[in-house]
């Protein structure tokens, strides 16, 4: 999946195919029941997946076979946003309905932490460490309770966004706690690497 | 303001390549029919991706359209 002017964190994925497995009865499983939960689920029958997804795939999987895959897109950017607790109770979802299924299922979540704050180019190259410490710690102590309190505001004034692809892993996961295998304080963006080992 | 219109013109430029060519020869003819303030179409004819973010273009997109990218 060639990108035209990608950067090179993209071109990396330029050997990638265009198009991928659906494992379709999950997929549908996580929306027919999230509808009959209350969630207002959306579908695509040909959204292109770009680094967000195939970034963990490449790096994961390298030239192995690629098992059928369920993308999930969350609106991190455009305003309204759905809230932070809103994306863990949706990821609870996901963990419902994966426990049911006779399926091994692993989730991932991508998204940077805090970069371009307040999505405002002159602010392009800040970070906020401390609220990325801040994430960081609670989500190794296993405490998911301030993470579901946090507010579009202050997601928005970090540069948070992404978190929001975080908080559907973490309903999804809980109560494991998180094992840090890399946390970057990078000149543009902080960035971790971060695993749950599910009982 | 017009920030679906602001939206809308960056995407295209970035994804249409003969659409930015035309831009790039003659953004007041392409933008003559535009649903844009003022402001905002003295912006893109000054290809100032800065105040286009200021007047509500989309971060991502002002930081990718090819040839008119800040970063």
């Amino acid at each position: 999946m060639v990108q035209d002017h990608a950067e090179a964190f993209d071109q990396v994925l330029d050997h990638m195919p265009l198009t991928y497995p659906l494992h379709e009865t999950l997929a549908n499983g996580i929306l027919e029941q999230g509808l009959d939960a209350g969630f207002d689920l959306a579908l695509s029958w040909e959204a292109p997946v770009d680094h967000a997804f195939l970034a963990p795939v490449n790096t994961m999987l390298g030239t192995r076979a690629i098992p059928p895959l369920v993308p999930i897109f969350v609106n991190a950017f455009v305003a309204p946003q759905p809230r932070a607790h809103r994306c863990y109770a949706f990821g609870q979802h996901i963990a419902r309905v994966v426990a049911a299924s006779p399926w091994n299922v692993g989730i991932i979540a991508t998204g940077g932490l805090s970069h371009f704050p307040e999505l405002s180019l002159p602010r392009v190259g800040e970070t906020d460490v401390a609220f990325d410490r801040r994430l960081i710690q609670c989500m190794e102590s296993g405490d998911h309770g301030p993470l579901q309190k946090l507010t579009a505001d202050e997601l928005h004034k970090t540069g948070s966004h992404e978190f929001l692809n975080w908080m559907v892993l973490l309903g999804a996961v809980t109560p494991a706690r998180a094992t840090v295998r890399y946390f970057g304080e990078l000149p543009r963006i902080d960035l971790a690497a971060v695993e749950w080992q599910l009982s | 303001m017009s920030r679906y219109e602001i939206n809308s013109l960056l995407y295209r430029l970035k994804k249409d390549p003969e659409f930015r060519a035309r831009f790039l020869a003659d953004a007041n003819a392409v933008l003559a029919g535009a649903d844009l303030t003022d402001a905002e179409r003295a912006a893109f004819v000054a290809r100032d991706m800065r105040r286009i973010n200021e007047l509500g273009g989309y971060l991502h997109l002002v930081m990718s359209v090819p040839g008119l990218a800040a970063h």
